[in-house]
């Protein structure tokens, strides 16, 4: 039996309110640096909603930091306080309690009420991320191995590896992965300076929603799912301009009729101009917008609509769903008013979210394939 | 499995150091571990089933159509009346396995016999209708499109399931004629009995999840 | 050999089998083909120990190409260096370590058994472990995977056919997983010492039994998951591709619905072990026995219900990242009750700085800031930030290795005198202890502030403005590699200049301590009955008709200065 050198009451230990007020204070002067400051994060606040998701991070950082002081600071407290020192016996036992169930009360309910806490300001935020309001820039990203291309409203062909907003114009940014001609991969899409992220998976389209708040750039766009050898390399640019410098560049991509602000991204227009019609901008738009449903085989490799590879050239192509002859004209106008029949669906322009120059782009994708 | 009590000592008669009294008492425990242990392995196979169950119903919520459709056609449904006959063949065969262990608990051999077999055959014949139903389900092959993943796998998986089971049976069906177990000591024939009511539960879901929803 | 059953407390319980059956004779019988227990235990020590020096290797591969913003291996061998590193270490290093070493080797004998329910069950389980580590060691020469250990679909559909071995490696040792998860489940439930009701059991049992749980019941989810995508690799199965009327987002979730429940797999046990340690160097019992007994068991169950938040920027439907972030806010709390218990352990105490007390108190501050970091993942609106970066693999290595490797850390230095019957150096252990403190922190800090400030993972090169806290981290990193030669070393040296270790070196109190060391094949030459949970120092030992080693009852513990003097 061990002889029993046990502290029937001992105190907290000498200087333990000492060290709980040490422990308190550094908290304060800790959860003081990290509101004051730019950390924990330490980058620019571009656009809404950084500002609050930064204020989630500080309260964590406060919080976290406070729980990691009062758990390293006691564990060093006790451990000097409460070493076996080498006057003590070789038998000497510690104190003999098993529980405390004030204390163990409080120490479940205050983390509890912290948890509640915490978890009723992320909603808050969660919630703030959902919504958008007044005019919005509707656009695409689409991630690629291994770069980032954008395509706006009324723009006939995506912008590659640099993407440029106006200033103040709420965006809903909509990403997916594509790859003419071959499977596509995850990507990611990332603004550290913005703080917003959204996976790009091919056949699902996410979407991000913020607001620029501070004209600069250019910032980063970086890839943040594994896409393969060059996954650390897939990067682009982000600018946020004035609307004026806005407009400009936008101009100089060859947007037509001004910027693309309300009004979302399916164009409008009588006819449909084919004649500058790119067919590689058409054969990415092809993998993401159409691929789904339709091969570039011949007629009779169905998927869910008919293959579109010899569609101009073939001369016993039957004609179109809706009857009309398989000309680019025709096909054009099938793109862009979509058919519902018997045999199935075919979604409309607005639907698909193409312009009309994605259209043209298309057609002439379709009419580079009826060549060979 | 594994024969603890073998292990340990424990023999049909042998070792006159124990009274009968003391190795019935190491029968009983080491049956109602073999028993837990041989539940919670049927537990783990239902999550493996459940996981692949939950992967259909995903997949088959991304789209609008069920069946969906390939090739520009929509794929048509599975043969229920076939289904439905397979399965009278599979639950009876449960019904069987059921009489079976009755009658054995009883000292009935010779029907014990006669249900044993009869739930063989059963189960071998449920076989050859999913192989029936494997050559005529026109639903685009294993590799076609969803719905003949999920069908073909989850149907091919309960059906080696059924293999094992009908192996499984055999061997026991052959134990018993080597004099294995006794009308006391039968804990094999538990197991295979809970096991083939597992594939038929197992089968119940599957049934209804791929000719009835 | 007829059981000496306990005749003063007529009341008590029989245990169960308890024969002592005869020791097995020649060399394959005893030590390759075992189905001792201990012997089982020795075997998942050794190879998980040398995957865990090849996964470090490679860990030091990756430390080595970072040191250059642009890298120094060519992207495609680091992708594979980084991914095998990570699979490695998950399921062929630390629950191997965790569960199938110190699980077999330490709870059969805390819960009075001669051994698990099913020995030849557990032979089988472990000969499973090292084919699996081969296999997936062998295909580097195919191609290894490449996509990190999560390998999401689609590009893993597209790997060469090292992935497809991935798939059946991780199948192969998941089947390992889930048969020691059911025999220790069943070990637990029906093989206990008379007596030892469920509040009497070691708290490293009751870790075993929520661990046992979660293998049992998760890994089959994985090998689901791994079915499908071999199927889909190598049969053109479509159930991941898109193009084909799959879904990548489906792999996520039945790949994470096991892959979190198995994170508690790696640290409930590790749990178990401080729950052990710091009783015995405090000279106190164990703070709140009931709660972190409990907490255990709430944690695998809250664990099943978390996995969507690995998935919080995938494109999953927006209000389905409420439940998730929530409820694994709320494992915070089980979890903090623990610490506190852990620290309220320390408080009053008599402690004695052992290698594994040290390790202890390390665990307890580099998980609790693991754990911090956690919450900054939980919430959705910062994980929107975080996901995908530094950051998370800085939150990752303080739970895995600040957790998991401390914990597995105390547990050897604890129980290497009652495995092998020699002391290890102390003097050693600290140093290794400290060491490795200061060397973990140095290397795994800076990767969330890298994290924060834009550098994304899994890439083989990085933005050039991060190169220079990527080179402290990758220093730092050599020494942390290093300092595992310390206890290396120190397990060598043990066995040739370690001092004699009695039954009970620690003075320490739960069964295992009660016989010699190591124990004789059949661990108890009558099994005790229980009376009492064991962790009251103040008391008599709980235990009646124990035919325990002389030296074993009434140990006195020894000072480390009185242990490293005796050498």
């Amino acid at each position: 039996m061990a002889h029993q050198v046990t502290k029937t009451k001992v105190s907290l230990g000498p200087y333990f309110w000492l060290v709980t007020a040490f422990i308190l204070v550094a908290s304060a002067i800790m959860s003081y640096f990290v509101y004051a400051s730019g950390w924990p994060i330490g980058l620019p606040e571009i656009a809404e909603p950084a500002p609050e998701i930064d204020a989630l991070f500080k309260f964590l950082g406060a919080m976290g930091g406070t729980i990691f002081n009062i758990v390293t600071g006691y564990i060093i407290y006790f451990a000097i306080v409460f070493r076996r020192k080498k006057s003590d016996p070789p038998d000497a036992i510690g104190v003999q309690i098993h529980d405390n169930p004030v204390l163990e009360f409080w120490w479940t309910v205050i983390p509890t009420i912290l948890v509640v806490i915490l978890a009723i300001f992320s909603t808050v935020i969660w919630s703030s991320l959902q919504n958008t309001a007044g005019d919005v820039l509707t656009m695409e990203a689409i991630g690629h191995q291994y770069y980032f291309s954008f395509r706006y409203p009324k723009l006939a062909n995506p912008v590659n590896n640099e993407m440029h907003v106006p200033v103040n114009v709420p965006v809903t940014l909509h990403v997916t992965s594509a790859e003419p001609g071959e499977p596509p991969v995850n990507h990611g899409f990332w603004v550290p300076e913005v703080r917003l992220k959204a996976d790009m998976v091919p056949g699902l389209i996410n979407t991000l929603r913020f607001t620029p708040t501070q004209i600069g750039g250019p910032y980063r766009i970086i890839c943040t799912e594994f896409c393969g050898a060059l996954h650390g390399t897939m990067r682009a640019t982000f600018y946020i301009d004035s609307q004026k410098d806005f407009d400009k560049w936008f101009a100089k991509q060859g947007g037509s009729g001004g910027s693309p602000g309300a009004g979302g991204a399916a164009g409008g227009g009588a006819g449909i101009a084919l004649a500058n019609g790119n067919a590689d901008q058409g054969a990415t738009l092809f993998a993401a917008k159409c691929s789904a449903c339709h091969s570039v085989n011949a007629f009779s490799d169905k998927k869910v609509g008919p293959g579109l590879g010899k569609i101009f050239s073939d001369p016993g192509h039957p004609k179109l769903v809706n009857g009309t002859a398989p000309t680019p004209a025709d096909a054009a106008a099938i793109m862009k008013n979509g058919y519902t029949g018997d045999i199935g669906q075919m979604p409309d322009a607005s639907t698909n979210q193409i312009t009309d120059g994605d259209i043209a782009n298309l057609v002439a994708y379709l009419a580079s394939l009826s060549k060979k | 499995m594994t024969t603890a009590a073998v292990e340990h000592g424990h023999g049909h008669g042998d070792g006159p150091d124990h009274d009968d009294g003391h190795e019935e008492v190491i029968y009983q425990e080491t049956r109602d571990m073999r028993l837990l242990g041989f539940v919670l392995f049927l537990c783990s196979d239902v999550v493996l089933f459940s996981a692949f169950i939950f992967a259909y119903l995903y997949l088959r919520g991304t789209i609008d159509e069920w069946p969906p459709i390939l090739n520009g056609h929509q794929l048509p449904r599975l043969d229920l009346p076939f289904a439905e006959f397979n399965s009278i063949v599979l639950f009876g065969s449960g019904v069987t396995m059921h009489h079976a262990l009755e009658n054995w608990k009883h000292g009935k051999v010779g029907r014990f016999d006669f249900f044993m077999g009869f739930t063989i055959v059963l189960g071998v014949m449920f076989l050859c209708g999913q192989g029936y139903e494997y050559s005529h389900a026109a639903i685009g092959g294993w590799s076609g499109s969803i719905f003949g993943a999920s069908f073909f796998t989850l149907t091919g998986m309960h059906g080696f399931h059924v293999f094992c089971g009908v192996a499984y049976l055999a061997i026991l069906w052959w134990q018993t004629k080597k004099g294995h177990y006794d009308q006391t000591h039968y804990f094999g024939l538990t197991a295979g009995t809970l096991y083939w009511h597992f594939v038929d539960v197992i089968w119940v879901a599957l049934f209804f999840l791929f000719y009835i929803f | 050999m007829a059981v000496a059953a306990p005749t003063t407390t007529p009341t008590i319980p029989r245990p169960v089998l308890d024969h002592i059956h005869p020791e097995p004779t020649g060399f394959i019988r005893k030590y390759i083909f075992s189905i001792d227990h201990k012997i089982i235990a020795f075997q998942y020590f050794i190879t998980a120990g040398l995957f865990f020096i090849i996964a470090g290797l490679l860990a030091e591969m990756i430390r080595i190409d970072l040191l250059k913003h642009t890298g120094v291996l060519t992207p495609n061998v680091y992708n594979q260096v980084y991914s095998v590193h990570g699979s490695m270490m998950v399921w062929l290093v630390i629950i191997p370590f965790v569960s199938g070493a110190f699980g077999n080797f330490v709870m059969p004998l805390q819960i009075g058994a001669r051994d698990v329910a099913f020995p030849w069950l557990n032979l089988a389980a472990f000969w499973m472990f090292p084919p699996a580590g081969l296999i997936l060691l062998a295909s580097f020469a195919f191609g290894a995977p490449d996509a990190g250990w999560t390998e999401y679909p689609p590009i893993s559909l597209q790997a060469p056919f090292g992935t497809s071995m991935w798939c059946i490696a991780i199948f192969l040792i998941g089947i390992s997983s889930t048969l020691t998860g059911i025999n220790f489940l069943v070990t637990i439930f029906k093989m206990r010492a008379p007596g030892m009701t469920f509040t009497r059991m070691p708290l490293f049992v009751w870790a075993s039994a929520a661990t046992a749980g979660l293998n049992m019941v998760a890994t089959t989810a994985l090998a689901a998951a791994l079915l499908a995508l071999f199927l889909e690799r190598q049969f053109g199965v479509p159930f991941y591709n898109p193009t084909k009327g799959g879904s990548p987002i489906l792999w996520q979730h039945m790949f994470w619905f096991y892959s979190h429940p198995a994170v508690y797999i790696m640290i409930l046990p590790a749990f178990g072990i401080i729950s052990e340690v710091l009783p015995t160097f405090s000279r106190k019992p164990i703070f709140g026995y009931k709660m972190i007994a409990f907490s255990s068991v709430a944690i695998a169950l809250l664990g099943f219900m978390v996995w969507a938040h690995h998935m919080f920027t995938s494109g999953m439907a927006p209000w389905l990242q409420l439940p998730f972030m929530i409820i694994t806010m709320l494992i915070a709390i089980p979890t903090g009750i623990k610490i506190f218990s852990w620290m309220a352990t320390l408080w009053g105490g008599s402690i004695e700085f052992s290698a594994a007390c040290l390790f202890a108190l390390g665990f307890l501050i580099t998980f609790t800031l693991g754990g911090v970091t956690g919450f900054f993942l939980a919430a959705v609106p910062a994980d929107l930030h975080e996901h995908g970066t530094y950051f998370v693999v800085g939150h990752i290595h303080y739970v895995l290795y600040g957790g998991s490797v401390f914990g597995i850390y105390a547990g050897l230095y604890y129980w290497w005198p009652k495995m092998t019957g020699r002391m290890m150096n102390e003097r050693l252990g600290q140093w290794h202890a400290w060491i490795t403190f200061v060397a973990f922190n140095c290397t795994f800090l800076p990767m969330h502030w890298l994290g924060l400030l834009g550098m994304p993972r899994r890439v083989a090169m990085y933005d050039p403005e991060f190169e220079g806290w990527n080179i402290v981290v990758s220093v730092c990193s050599f020494f942390l590699a290093a300092s595992t030669l310390l206890i290396m070393g120190n397990m060598l040296w043990s066995f040739k200049n370690g001092k004699k270790a009695g039954p009970n070196p620690w003075g320490a109190r739960t069964l295992e301590w009660m016989i010699s060391s190591p124990p004789p094949y059949y661990n108890f030459k009558t099994v005790p009955a229980v009376l009492a949970a064991p962790y009251d120092f103040g008391n008599p030992l709980p235990y009646i008709g124990l035919d325990a080693e002389p030296g074993a009852m009434e140990a006195t513990p020894q000072s480390t200065t009185g242990l490293v003097h005796a050498h």
